[in-house]
């Protein structure tokens, strides 16, 4: 669960998140939505570690993690994944790598390293790519990885800032379909960040209003349930593993 | 069609003022009294052994340098140019200072810290003797060139470490702490950058005359420069430079292709202005005081003493009885060539900048091999080229060491112009285009309007590079039109030591007071904005 208890930032001066206060079920999914600039990436960060609150508090699952001007659990700690806008792939490692990242800094024994970057490469279906550098590959490849490599260290709570904004429709609707699969099968608190009404009516069970950096309103949505998702076979065995 | 033209100029002008002298040196290098001959050669060939210890001690000499700059400046450009370490600003001026001042002024300083009548050899003379005997050779000449060229670093270091695209480095804070992150991936992506600062430091460190030859250590650079000066034999001068220029040549054309598509690269995933900055934590104020107290011996401790060294009157009125005309001398010339230095370099940038013309790749190389070519090179060059009767009043004027600062540093302006371009938005300039405008009121109305910070940035680098210059001007300089740091460097032979501090002090101050003045009035613009 995640909760924001009045957390405000400034930027220079200019309050870009004002008195937002929020609460994420576990196993939500919460579509974060409104226009550019509001403040809706800003919130993502928060919760991130990302950046520091100037005032209020952040609590993961119960956790104090973040309060005025502190972080109390640093962003490696708090079990968070993430897609990035413009997806930050590091372009002077491999696919592989890009993968591995997260596992090597949690000094996971190499075979199980191997195994888990080829059960994600699997899971997103990008098997031939491995070896391949982040600039190799198309728009939707690359997304994949992101997700992938977010995903590699089975985080208990997903963050997706705008991931699908920059892709054609054909591949935005595939990848949606994909984003919905994996919540389905791995279970993670999904917290998504966009200003297409599409992708938030597809996306999110409940979405929340964000307005220059207040929240304006939530609403519940019927979402879509579990079973119109097709889970695929190589999904199935990545429930429940924890790093 | 006039936007080709003018751009087209300048780049002929450029190779006519930095490709032809080269080109015509080794040509004649191959000619001796208008005959083809290897005469020259042969005696190179012969002295053998002898050319081969100096260059090899030049190499080696370049290695030390590189390896300490790069060890100590890239740590401390991260300390500085991502971390939350207090007065990074004033650390930053402080440990870039010794670039904008000619290293063998940084050598007098040092001399004057461990040298004899110093406050070292009154408390300890057998220490002070034994440094001040250390200090005379290859160790001197390696902290000396390491303590002036370790800005490079750190400034480069600076410079890309906050050009990284900071979500890059968010992706991996997420599952690794900051020692991971720097390690794996900022280090890694900035890793192009490190090596052309070490490609810099190294070959600026193999042309480099001043030092060595204050410090008594005899390098290649140093034995042409006493063919051409002192033995005038100017076909063995030419001979011997050729090595040089290969030797750069060479390296830079191992380094060119990694440097220019790598850091293209890391220049496309910036986010303009977002940075992410390391919490240093406990470690804040450790940190301070190392940087500080390095800081502080590095650089404050040779200048200050070198300040007490001629803070007498009658130092600073025999400094200026004695060398009053190469000042203003300096000055005027350092003025020309900073002001004509940001006019070529604004054409030469804009074209590289948006690849008017195909041979924009050409004069990129040509202006960074120029750059990294030792001034002595540049110089024989010039004189190669000029030194005929019908260019004589090229030759036998300042106008040849205009010309020399031209060659030597049209690198500065150039990369400066082209990172100032691109940060204004192409399609400002195409607005007025559609409006009907001509290219030169387009640059006049709107580029340069809106780039002039960057280019009054740009002539301060030029003022302060032609200033310290010493390389090129030694060789060129026609008679009785030495500049300040060529007439210090002779007057070392017979002048006292506060008469040579009082001339370093000159030197310094005039070199920063543009420095200052600029930094004054873009506080004061700042504050009025």
């Amino acid at each position: 669960m995640i909760e924001m208890r009045a957390v405000s930032k400034d930027y220079n001066g200019r309050r870009v998140i004002d008195n937002v206060s929020l609460k994420v079920e576990t196993g939500e999914r919460v579509v974060l939505f409104g226009p550019s600039g509001c403040g809706k990436s800003t919130v993502l960060h928060l919760i991130g570690g990302l950046v520091i609150p100037d005032s209020g508090e952040i609590l993961i699952d119960e956790e104090l993690v973040a309060r005025a001007y502190r972080n109390l659990r640093e962003p490696e700690q708090r079990g968070i994944g993430m897609v990035f806008q413009d997806l930050a792939l590091w372009p002077h490692m491999t696919v592989g790598e890009n993968i591995e990242f997260g596992l090597k800094a949690k000094r996971i024994p190499y075979e199980q390293r191997a195994q888990r970057v080829r059960e994600m490469i699997d899971l997103v279906r990008l098997g031939d790519y491995l070896k391949a550098r982040p600039g190799e590959l198309s728009g939707g490849q690359q997304q994949r990885v992101a997700l992938a490599r977010a995903l590699a260290l089975a985080p208990r709570i997903l963050l997706m800032d705008e991931p699908l904004s920059t892709l054609d429709d054909e591949l935005n609707n595939q990848l949606r379909e994909e984003i919905l699969r994996l919540h389905s099968d791995l279970g993670f608190t999904l917290v998504y960040v966009t200003h297409s009404r599409v992708e938030a009516k597809e996306l999110g069970t409940r979405t929340i209003h964000i307005r220059q950096g207040r929240v304006e309103q939530e609403n519940a949505l019927r979402g879509r349930s579990r079973e119109d998702i097709h889970e695929p076979p190589a999904a199935s065995c990545l429930r429940d593993r924890h790093y | 069609m006039e936007k080709r033209l003018t751009l087209a100029a300048a780049a002929a002008l450029l190779a006519v003022i930095g490709f032809l002298p080269l080109l015509t040196m080794v040509t004649n290098s191959f000619f001796v009294d208008g005959l083809f001959s290897l005469k020259a050669y042969q005696a190179l060939w012969d002295s053998g052994r002898q050319q081969l210890v100096l260059m090899g001690q030049s190499v080696l000499l370049s290695l030390y340098v590189t390896f300490l700059a790069t060890v100590v400046g890239v740590p401390l450009g991260v300390l500085l140019g991502k971390t939350d370490l207090p007065f990074r600003l004033t650390l930053t001026v402080l440990l870039t200072l010794p670039l904008l001042i000619p290293p063998y002024v940084i050598a007098v300083a040092w001399f004057a810290v461990l040298g004899s009548g110093s406050w070292i050899s009154s408390l300890a003379p057998e220490t002070s003797k034994y440094l001040s005997t250390a200090y005379f050779g290859p160790y001197g000449c390696t902290g000396v060139l390491f303590t002036t060229f370790v800005p490079i670093v750190i400034l480069l270091t600076i410079a890309y470490v906050g050009a990284v695209n900071p979500r890059l480095e968010d992706a991996g804070r997420l599952v690794s702490r900051w020692p991971g992150v720097l390690r794996r991936i900022t280090l890694p992506l900035i890793a192009p950058a490190i090596l052309f600062a070490a490609v810099l430091v190294f070959l600026l460190t193999l042309g480099e005359v001043g030092v060595p030859t204050y410090l008594r250590y005899p390098v290649y650079p140093v034995e042409t420069l006493t063919q051409f000066a002192a033995f005038y034999n100017f076909s063995a001068a030419t001979a011997a430079v050729i090595p040089l220029l290969v030797v750069t040549l060479v390296v830079l054309a191992l380094e060119y292709p990694i440097l220019h598509n790598q850091v293209s690269e890391l220049r496309t995933v910036t986010f303009g202005g977002m940075r992410t900055q390391i919490k240093l934590g406990r470690w804040r104020l450790p940190l301070l005081g190392i940087v500080s107290v390095w800081g502080l011996v590095t650089v404050a401790l040779p200048l200050a003493v070198l300040i007490a060294q001629s803070s007498s009157l009658s130092a600073y009125a025999d400094a200026f009885a004695r060398a009053s005309d190469s000042i203003l001398r300096s000055l005027v010339f350092a003025i020309v060539g900073a002001s004509l230095l940001t006019l070529l370099g604004f054409f030469c940038g804009y074209l590289i900048h948006n690849r008017t013309l195909p041979v924009w790749r050409g004069i990129d190389a040509l202006t960074l091999f120029l750059f990294t070519l030792p001034g002595t090179v540049v110089g024989i060059g010039l004189i190669s080229l000029w030194n005929r009767p019908i260019s004589n009043f090229i030759y036998g004027t300042p106008a040849i060491i205009i010309l020399g600062y031209l060659a030597q540093y049209a690198v500065l302006p150039t990369r400066m112009t082209s990172t100032i371009l691109d940060r204004i938005p192409r399609s400002l300039e195409q607005a007025a285009q559609l409006c009907g405008t001509s290219w030169f009121t387009t640059l006049r109305h709107i580029v340069v309007p809106l780039a002039r910070r960057g280019l009054i940035a740009v002539w301060i680098i030029g003022y302060v590079f032609c200033l310290r210059d010493l390389g090129v001007s030694i060789v060129v300089y026609p008679p009785g039109s030495d500049t300040l740091p060529v007439r210090i460097l002779t007057l070392m032979a017979n002048g006292t030591p506060s008469l040579i501090a009082a001339l370093c002090v000159i030197l310094i101050v005039v070199t920063l007071l543009p420095v200052g003045a600029v930094a004054l009035w873009s506080g004061r613009d700042r504050i009025g904005a």
